[in-house]
């Protein structure tokens, strides 16, 4: 150890904020003690700054093997000395693990996150001891100082600066060579320069990482700055909170003018320069560089107009140089690798890096740098690792909370200055905050919005008060209070606020909603008109998650504490209010509200659908005592088409008073629900019985009548009619040689099967499609003896719209699942087919966040199948002479929250509007459309029934810790023999133990 | 200053380069709407309703901020700029309570008037009440703030005008309001309530509580402290509604406290003499002019001539004077004829006259902007003369230089470079030991010395006396100090020394004043612009009375009443005989009251029973003298010991002019008729002249009498009422077509030569001892002046300081067990007084102050009857006293 000149190897420790905060200062004395203990000498344990895992902290590399150890511990620290640097044998047990491929990765520069980096201005973050300034010096530091001090004058340093076409890392990317000439060009007594490190915006933290990690980089760009400038005192503005920044700065201070670079006459050049630390306490607006100034004279940090620039009149009136961080840290960089080459790093115009703050709803968050010009995908999904849990991509905020949030759809954008401007958004301070679709776009225009308003320093009316307004307003939306003439009013006052205001601050603090109202339009709008959230997360129209996801809001906290109380019979009522197909849904509901739960933050989502299962058949019939009929209304209503969406609509406007008759081309009612479900997951009872209650709410159901004609409805006497006729045409998968009978039609195969036919599709059966549907038919082929059942899909499993429980319960019935897989033609043999496919690889996001799969050259291939089902989508089939306006996917086209279509009198919903959807959609559908129907005649439109008793909610017990409670089902073995129900439902103790970890968020 | 030419709204206009484009376009009658802009304040750039296109310029930049340039060419009402603007409105109306019917803003508020221009007819967002608590601490002005905008002007104005910071911006975002320190009411702060926030309120966020809008507007001078501010009186219905300051280059518009909220209140105060009085029996009773009159007619003409006497009045006008000294010589045929003067500035008229040759203020207060260094010593500059106060802060501001001298650490010492807190009486000693350290150091302008000065080397010859030791132990004042100060005032380029009766008002008050002359004379700080030697003179018109004659040793202009020449001069216009034997000075008259050799004085305007030292004496000679006429506009404490009391009227209720401390003649207008059946002093005066039978009183209108003086007196020769109604005019004026003369002696002095002079430190004549251990020094407190005679009668100066409270160092507090709400008892050897207590860290261990403001605690019963030998100026900044707790039941 005290032999320096053999050491030959480093174990660094990183002593980042986030490090430090977890104990590596124990780790470093353990190291040290342990080294010392076994007699090692060959190796020196040192501190860094960030090394730039913070997720992964505490986290130590070893030099030169470049060997990363994530999580480590004191306990894990004698194993390191033992193992790795006496044995050579590394941990592996303290490796990187690859999230996608699971794989540990020993170097880190192997890792992913590393890969596309290109670490300039943090070249020596977490390797260099930053408190030490030899460390520096070891690295070439200082030597650009020397250089333009010896050799260069303040022009040639400008001109050298001006050639590699660096500009401002603050934000506006304002050419730093144009700022410095000003500054020189300027006759004043005294001139400054000023480090700008107020780094203020949430989510950003990269100053900070080199103001620990390398203070001295940007320390020796300041004294460059100020030679170059003609400035002879230099400040350095932060925050006081970041302590240890300000604790390593001043020792680069103190070490810089012991070593001579700082202070009178550096090295005999008469080049005096002497730098002092200034700290503000957190005003996000002293960011701004003339309310920064006002600060360090002591001032209210409150911006003033420009001109004049602080270059020309600054700090106490004297032309100022101020430059951010960042930039600083690339003036060494500039000078010892030379404008020319510098300035082929990144994009035309835009060189250098970026350097970036990743935080959100992103796998591996913390800080790269990347060159300029690396796209939003690269950056989000390459080095960020993409979404955690499996979630969607919703939006990227890039450059802080008054900056732009994009979609999807621009992902492929650059992170440049310029290639961000076009798209209305601003690298800024390089803060990305990713979101998912958890997210509220609304709510988080609004949660910016607030930080923007709360830090408005006050002085000029646009920010102050523009700002305010623009929050009310957003605040009415999320409440579901808004009006629709409030988003013009949003538009006018971003303008207002935008061109208006003083300073940066305010004129960028509409980008948020400007750039939310411009690619996200749509969820304002229902947030207003439909006083839905999709991300449920507006406290001010969503009670509960679940009930807010429910397409026909069902209480479900309340029947679910029903059921706790043992009280099934009032549950079944509670589901009652909302919906006339409880035991449906209780078996077959893709449960959304699940899908939001918010016990899924701690363990899992409470079993929402099984305990509606529960309640149905434990339920009793109380709730029909308290059913109200209206008085007859006298109007008639016809409804065409006997699914979920057509009998929902039919028995609330039956309930309305209304005379009602529905209309079905089959022979018997229950459309897709009796069609295209097998009785595996509906027995067929059980949909009877539901239809049942719905007749004898008084509801006539005309079946094998097919409807030609709306007009002769009306000619008949109907006042109104209702069109929920489905999406009943299955689309070809649109290969060649899908013209044979092998392939068969999907609908037309489940209908057999479902009217009890038999029906052998052969042993080996291919399934194109990844939904429910698909899974359904491929369960279906194997109960019906076929040997080899494969699911064919283009994306991923986890991108499967198939529920993951039945994708389970597929692969346990041992159906194989050919996933990024996308057929390219069929050759029909006298075997069979021979399916021609082709492999898929991950492209672009599109915009519902999802990636594109596109086909990966080269990587054909063929299985053989005595069958194959497509079930890859269906379209309407509409006989014209209904005479209703189709829109461009060729459904029917509708208001999209009354129902109502161009034609007075007539509604239309279900599959036929929304395409192929679920049975909870459907029902939802034909819930609005009786409310429209409703009023159309005149009623009301109020179509919820009282059905259970007023909750008592003095029943608070604390939630249960048990998981999630697993419903009995049937053997896969058992299953794949017949037909018969797979699942077998809770039984009393397991449901009311189940309900118990509901959270009861409705009652916060 | 160089002419710019710009285009807006397509109109080509011309305007001084540097002005701002909103500046450009107002002054070419074009109207860009704005709120946070004001003439007198810096750029702020708050409001943004001014905003415009500027062509070559991004975005909308502020009108107010964008500065001029050659070519250049703006846009004032685009559409773009008309949308922004429109809705930046309609944002401040939201918020803004729309009752301006019933607001006392109505018709002179700036944001109605920017709506109206906007044609704003209806409000866009919901109205949203604010809330705030409304503010009515402060007994003059109410703070509302749901109906500010947050110009900011008050702010801006309480720290570029008032430099006093008291008001704030707090909060951040849409909470951000204006506020003080720790949002206290505004009393807890350390507001000074001088209304300039008030003035330039845009709104009715600060309104003044006592205000009418007015029929008329009349343009006078005001009746306190000698900076002469000018001022608009506003009338409704012969009563005093509003007072506001008017745009000149003394005052820019701005007023202390005193001046914007003390007048109506003691103009039309009940306590007014409406009547004559006659003392029967020891008990006044009313009386009617001729009686009155005719008894003092008869009684004045019944003694010897040097038996009778007159004392005039520092704050009766320049005409008021004039007659009353013409009527003391010509017909009572007497020089017996005196002013308070006496009491304040006379060692300025001696020293600066041996010196210079000229006894006034050097330079202007506009010229004080340029001043790069200040000498402020003996002058509590932010209390005594509080707008020059301001301006000095301001130039400070700006980065001028600041050294204060003084033993209290008055509100300037929180402005100063350096504070040399010398010793109270030991200034010659400090003035001669910085002369030194000048002359030593080889700081001196030795040019200006051997061309302007003469006697140079008797004065260095007795420098040798003042060696640092020497000074430093007599001063107290640590050498490096001294050294500094010597150093920054000799490199001040220009400086200039402000003084006032710090240096004046001791027994060595002619050696001091003579000492500033010398340290101004060998740094050739004389005669130029924002330099010089700057006596601020303390009451309104007591310039003007010296100016006028009221002395015994002078006629008007200085000219000497024993000089036979003079008296022909004088005899010759006025047609009478005079007199050239020397006048009594006022301490004369009453120690000849005393004496039984002084048996009647007429007595105007002054309450000498709380304002001389020693007031038991003053009694006593008061009380001694045969008859004694006082006129006064309020029954004093003086007038009350009178045979005849003569109701005067108010200086709102006549014409006239003041001479302010920089000798500039300024006009006072009648603004409303005499109050009962008071009569102005001149005519007063001159009635009784006439009824004496003298001639030449005949005057119809003040005019006249101006034009009396500007005959006889060479350096007012150019002055006359015609003259002053654009403006002032500051002596010397000799001829109609002389523009006066803002900076005395810039090429030679009034005696041709400077005269440096050697001195002899002296110490104040009485110091404490053992049995009155502490040393009493005197002055003025912000919120009064004078005797209070005036500042009493108005309830809210009052509140803000309603009784004497001596200041004590907490030391000496400790000491003698008393604190903040205690009464104790102050002594020296000539008397008592009780008094409050305010113990403070602003005067020194050892050191207690006390105004003269308060008849409740007359502190003139207990100061020193020590005079300058020169002047008989009294040493009132130093005497010996002792403190004792008066235990109240």
């Amino acid at each position: 150890m005290n032999n320096n000149g053999n050491i030959s190897r480093s174990v660094l420790i990183c002593q980042g904020t986030s490090c430090s905060s977890q104990k590596s200062k124990k780790i470093r004395e353990a190291f040290e003690c342990g080294i010392l203990e076994a007699g090692i000498t060959d190796t020196k344990v040192d501190f860094t700054g960030c090394q730039g895992f913070c997720a992964l902290g505490p986290v130590v590399i070893i030099e030169p093997e470049g060997i990363l150890y994530t999580r480590v511990t004191v306990e894990y620290v004698p194993e390191i000395i033992r193992s790795h640097l006496q044995e050579g044998r590394p941990v592996s047990a303290l490796f990187y693990t690859d999230p996608e491929s699971g794989e540990a990765v020993p170097y880190y520069k192997n890792i992913g996150k590393y890969k596309k980096q290109h670490r300039l201005i943090m070249r020596n973050c977490g390797h260099i001891n930053p408190e030490k300034i030899a460390d520096y010096e070891a690295v070439g530091g200082y030597k650009s100082l020397k250089k333009i001090i010896s050799h260069m004058s303040p022009q040639q340093v400008v001109d050298e600066i001006r050639c590699s076409g660096l500009r401002g890392r603050g934000g506006g990317g304002f050419p730093i060579a144009q700022k410095w000439d000003l500054c020189r060009a300027t006759t004043a007594d005294s001139k400054y320069v000023i480090c700008n490190a107020d780094e203020g915006d949430p989510g950003a933290f990269m100053d900070r990482n080199i103001l620990e990690g390398d203070p001295h980089s940007l320390l020796e760009g300041l004294i460059i700055a100020g030679y170059a400038a003609g400035a002879s005192k230099g400040f350095i503005y932060l925050r006081s909170d970041y302590k240890l920044a300000v604790k390593r700065i001043k020792l680069a201070i103190e070490a810089a003018k012991k070593q001579g670079y700082l202070g009178e006459n550096i090295f005999g050049s008469g080049f005096s320069f002497d730098v002092s630390i200034r700290t503000g306490v957190g005003a996000y607006v002293c960011g701004e560089e003339t309310a920064l100034i006002a600060t360090i004279e002591g001032k209210r940090g409150t911006p003033h107009p420009r001109p004049p620039y602080p270059a020309e009149r600054g700090l106490w009136g004297q032309p100022t140089v101020i430059n951010n961080v960042k930039t600083l840290a690339n003036i060494p960089l500039v000078i010892s690798q030379g404008a020319d080459s510098y300035a082929k790093i990144g994009t035309v115009n835009n060189s250098g890096t970026a350097v970036l703050a990743l935080s959100g709803k992103i796998v591996n968050g913390g800080i790269i740098e990347v060159p300029m010009g690396t796209t939003l995908r690269e950056i989000i999904f390459d080095i960020g690792g993409g979404i955690p849990n499996g979630r969607r991509f919703k939006a990227v905020q890039i450059g802080g909370p008054s900056e732009a949030c994009l979609p999807a759809g621009l992902l492929n954008t650059p992170v440049d200055f310029d290639s961000l401007a076009k798209v209305g958004a601003s690298l800024g301070s390089g803060g990305i905050v990713v979101m998912d679709e958890d997210t509220c776009i609304v709510d988080i225009a609004r949660y910016f919005l607030s930080f923007t308003q709360l830090e408005s320093c006050g002085k000029c009316t646009p920010c102050r008060l523009g700002t305010k307004r623009m929050l009310d307003i957003l605040e009415r939306i999320c409440n579901g209070k808004g009006k629709m003439s409030d988003l013009d009013l949003l538009l006018k006052l971003a303008k207002t606020v935008k061109e208006g205001s003083l300073c940066g601050l305010g004129q960028s603090a509409p980008n948020t909603v400007l750039t939310t109202l411009r690619y996200f339009k749509k969820e304002y709008e229902e947030h207003i008109l439909r006083h839905h959230c999709r991300a449920a997360v507006c406290r001010g129209m969503v009670k509960a998650p679940c009930i807010h996801t429910c397409p026909a809001e069902i209480d479900v906290p309340r029947y679910i504490r029903s059921i706790q109380k043992g009280q099934p019979g009032e549950a079944l009522a509670i589901v009652r209010e909302k919906i006339p197909f409880p035991a449906v849904c209780g078996l077959v509901c893709f449960h959304p509200c699940e899908s939001r739960c918010r016990r899924a933050q701690l363990d899992e989502a409470v079993s929402i659908r099984e305990l509606k299962r529960y309640a149905v058949e434990y339920g009793n019939d109380i709730w029909k005592s308290r059913t109200k009929k209206a008085l007859p209304s006298g109007k008639r209503v016809a409804v065409i088409g006997s699914g979920p969406a057509g009998l929902t609509a039919a028995y609330y406007l039956a309930r309305s008073g209304h005379s009602v008759t529905v209309y079905e081309s089959q022979p018997l009612a229950g459309g897709m629900l009796r069609m295209a479900i097998p009785d595996y997951r509906l027995p067929k009872d059980i949909l009877d019985a539901d239809i049942d209650e719905i007749i004898s709410a008084g509801v006539t159901i005309k079946t094998n009548t097919e409807i030609y004609n709306v007009e002769s409805l009306f000619e008949q006497g109907f006042n109104a009619v209702f069109v929920a006729i489905g999406a009943q045409n299955d689309l070809k998968i649109g290969i060649s040689g899908e013209d044979d009978h092998r392939f068969i039609d999907r609908l037309a195969f489940l209908k057999e099967v479902n009217s009890g036919k038999k029906f052998s599709p052969g042993d080996r059966v291919g399934v194109i499609g990844g939904g429910h549907a698909a899974v359904d038919v491929a369960r279906t082929s194997r109960r019906l003896g076929a040997g080899e059942v494969t699911i064919i899909y283009r994306r991923s499993r986890e991108d499967m719209p198939a529920g993951l429980e039945e994708i389970e319960k597929a692969l346990a019935e041992g159906i194989n699942i050919l996933e990024m897989t996308m057929p390219v033609q069929a050759v029909n043999g006298e075997d069979g087919v021979t399916l021609e496919c082709i492999r898929m690889q991950k492209g672009d996001i599109d915009s519902s966040g999802r990636y594109r799969s596109v086909p990966m050259e080269g990587s054909e291939f063929s299985i053989e199948l005595d069958s194959v089902i497509a079930s890859v989508g269906q379209r309407l089939h509409i006989p014209d002479r209904f005479g209703l306006d189709t829109a461009d996917d060729g459904f029917i086209g509708v208001d999209n929250f009354t129902l109502a279509t161009d034609k007075p009198g007539v509604y239309a919903g279900g599959d036929a509007v929304l395409g192929p959807s679920s049975v909870i959609e459907a029902i939802s559908q034909g819930r609005q459309a009786a409310k429209s129907i409703d009023i159309y005649l005149g009623g009301s439109g109020i179509i919820d029934e009282t059905l259970a008793i007023p909750e008592d909610i003095d029943f608070l017990e604390d939630p249960s810790e048990l998981p999630r409670q697993v419903s009995p089902v049937l053997p896969a073995s058992e299953r794949i023999k017949s037909f018969s129900q797979v699942e077998l439902g809770y039984d009393r103790e397991i449901a009311e133990e189940e309900a118990r970890r509901c959270l009861r968020c409705d009652l916060e | 200053m160089s002419k710019v030419n710009l285009t807006v709204d397509g109109r080509k206009i011309t305007a001084e380069a540097g002005m701002s484009v909103l500046e450009a376009a107002l002054q070419n009658g074009i109207y860009i709407p704005y709120l946070c802009h004001s003439a007198n304040l810096k750029p702020h750039g708050g409001c943004r309703l001014c905003i415009v296109e500027i062509e070559g310029m991004e975005g909308l930049p502020t009108s107010c901020t964008a500065v001029i340039s050659e070519g250049m060419v703006v846009k004032t009402a685009t559409p773009d700029v008309n949308e922004v603007r429109h809705n930046i409105m309609q944002l401040l109306l939201a918020d803004h309570p729309l009752d301006c019917l019933t607001c006392v803003k109505n018709q002179n508020c700036e944001l109605q008037k920017a709506a109206a221009y906007l044609g704003i007819k209806e409000r866009i967002f919901d109205h949203n009440d604010r809330n705030f608590p409304v503010d009515d601490s402060n007994p003059f002005f109410t703070i509302n703030r749901n109906y500010c905008i947050l110009c900011q002007k008050c702010v801006r104005v309480c720290d570029e005008i008032t430099c006093v910071n008291a008001i704030e911006v707090i909060n951040r975002g849409y909470e951000s309001a204006i506020g003080t320190f720790g949002n206290k009411p505004i009393m807890e702060s350390n507001c000074q309530s001088c209304g300039e926030c008030v003035v330039h309120c845009p709104t009715a966020a600060l309104t003044i509580k006592k205000t009418e809008v007015p029929a008329y507007e009349v343009e006078t001078t005001c009746p306190y402290c000698g900076v002469g501010c000018s001022m608009y009186l506003g009338i409704k219905n012969n009563k005093i509604v509003s007072v506001r300051g008017s745009n000149t280059d003394v005052n820019n518009g701005k007023l202390c406290v005193k001046g914007r909220f003390g007048i109506a209140d003691y103009v039309h105060s009940p306590e007014r003499l409406k009547t004559p009085l006659i003392k029967e029996d020891g008990k006044f009773r009313k009386a009617s002019w001729d009686e009155a009159l005719s008894l003092i007619t008869a009684k004045l003409s019944s003694y010897p001539k040097e038996q009778v006497g007159v004392i005039s009045s520092s704050r009766c006008t320049n005409e008021d004077n004039y007659v009353a000294q013409k009527f003391c010589r010509l017909v009572l045929g007497t020089n017996n004829v005196d002013h308070c003067a006496r009491l304040c500035h006379a060692p300025t008229v001696a020293g600066l006259a041996q010196t210079f040759g000229s006894g006034a203020m050097t330079n202007s207060i506009e010229d004080m902007a340029e001043t790069d260094c200040f000498f402020v010593i003996g002058s509590n500059t932010t209390e005594a003369h509080p707008v020059i106060g301001m301006n000095v802060k301001q130039a400070v501001r700006k980065g001028a230089k600041l050294i204060v001298a003084d033993p209290r650490e008055i509100d300037m010492v929180q402005f100063a470079d350096i504070w040399l807190q010398q010793y109270p009486g030991t200034d010659v000693a400090l003035l001669m030991g910085m002369a030194k350290i000048i002359i030593d150091e080889k700081l001196h302008n030795s040019d200006f010395i051997n061309k302007r000065c003469e006697n140079a080397e008797a004065f260095l010859e007795s420098l040798k006396d003042y060696d640092i030791d020497f000074v430093e132990r007599v001063t107290g004042v640590p050498r490096e100090k001294i050294r500094a100060a010597a150093h920054m005032y000799a490199a001040g380029n220009p400086s200039s020394i402000l003084y006032t009766l710090g240096i004046t008002e001791h027994s060595h008050g002619t050696d001091n004043v003579i000492a500033i002359a010398n340290l101004a004379m060998i740094t050739g700080n004389i005669g130029k612009r924002g330099s010089g030697v700057n006596p601020l003179r303390g009451q309104n018109n007591v310039q003007g009375a010296c100016d006028m004659g009221a002395l015994p040793n002078v006629y008007v202009g200085y000219q000497s009443s024993t000089s036979p020449e003079t008296k022909k001069k004088f005899e010759a216009v006025w047609g009478g005989n005079l007199s050239v034997a020397r006048g009594l000075r006022t301490q004369e008259m009453f120690d000849g009251a005393c004496d039984g050799t002084f048996k009647a004085l007429y007595l105007i305007g002054e309450n000498s029973v709380l304002s001389q030292p020693n007031s038991n004496h003053v009694i006593k000679a008061l009380s001694a003298l045969d008859f004694l006429v006082v006129q006064d506009i309020f029954l004093t404490e003086t007038a009350q010991l009178a045979d005849v009391i003569l109701p005067a009227s108010s200086f709102a209720e006549k014409d006239g002019t003041f001479t302010n401390t920089e000798r500039r003649f300024q006009r006072v207008r009648k603004a409303i008729e005499p109050i009962g059946e008071s009569l102005a002093d001149w005519e007063i005066t001159c009635e009784i002249a006439k009824r004496m039978g003298g001639k030449g009183f005949d005057y119809k209108h003040p005019s006249e009498i101006m034009d009396e003086i500007a005959y006889l007196a060479e350096c007012y020769g150019g002055i006359n009422y015609a003259r002053l109604e654009s403006g002032g005019l500051q002596w010397p004026c000799p001829a109609s077509d002389h523009p006066g003369t803002p900076i005395l002696h810039t090429t030679q002095f009034a005696c041709r030569k400077g005269k440096l002079l050697p001195l002899k430190y002296r110490p104040s004549e009485e110091l404490p001892d053992d049995d009155y251990p502490l040393l009493l020094t005197t002055g003025r407190r912000l919120f009064h002046y004078h005797t209070g005679t005036m500042t009493r009668k108005t309830e809210g100066l009052n509140i803000f300081m309603g009784r004497e409270r001596v200041q004590i160092n907490p030391l000496d507090a400790e000491k003698l067990g008393i604190g903040d709400s205690d009464v104790i008892k102050v002594s020296s050897r000539r008397g008592e007084v009780q008094a409050g207590v305010e113990v403070t860290r602003v005067v020194p261990p050892g050191v207690v102050f006390m105004s003269f403001h308060f008849a409740e605690s007359p502190t003139n019963m207990i100061t020193s009857c020590a005079m300058d030998p020169v002047t008989q100026t009294p040493e009132y900044k130093v005497c010996a006293v002792k403190i004792e707790k008066v235990i109240v039941n």
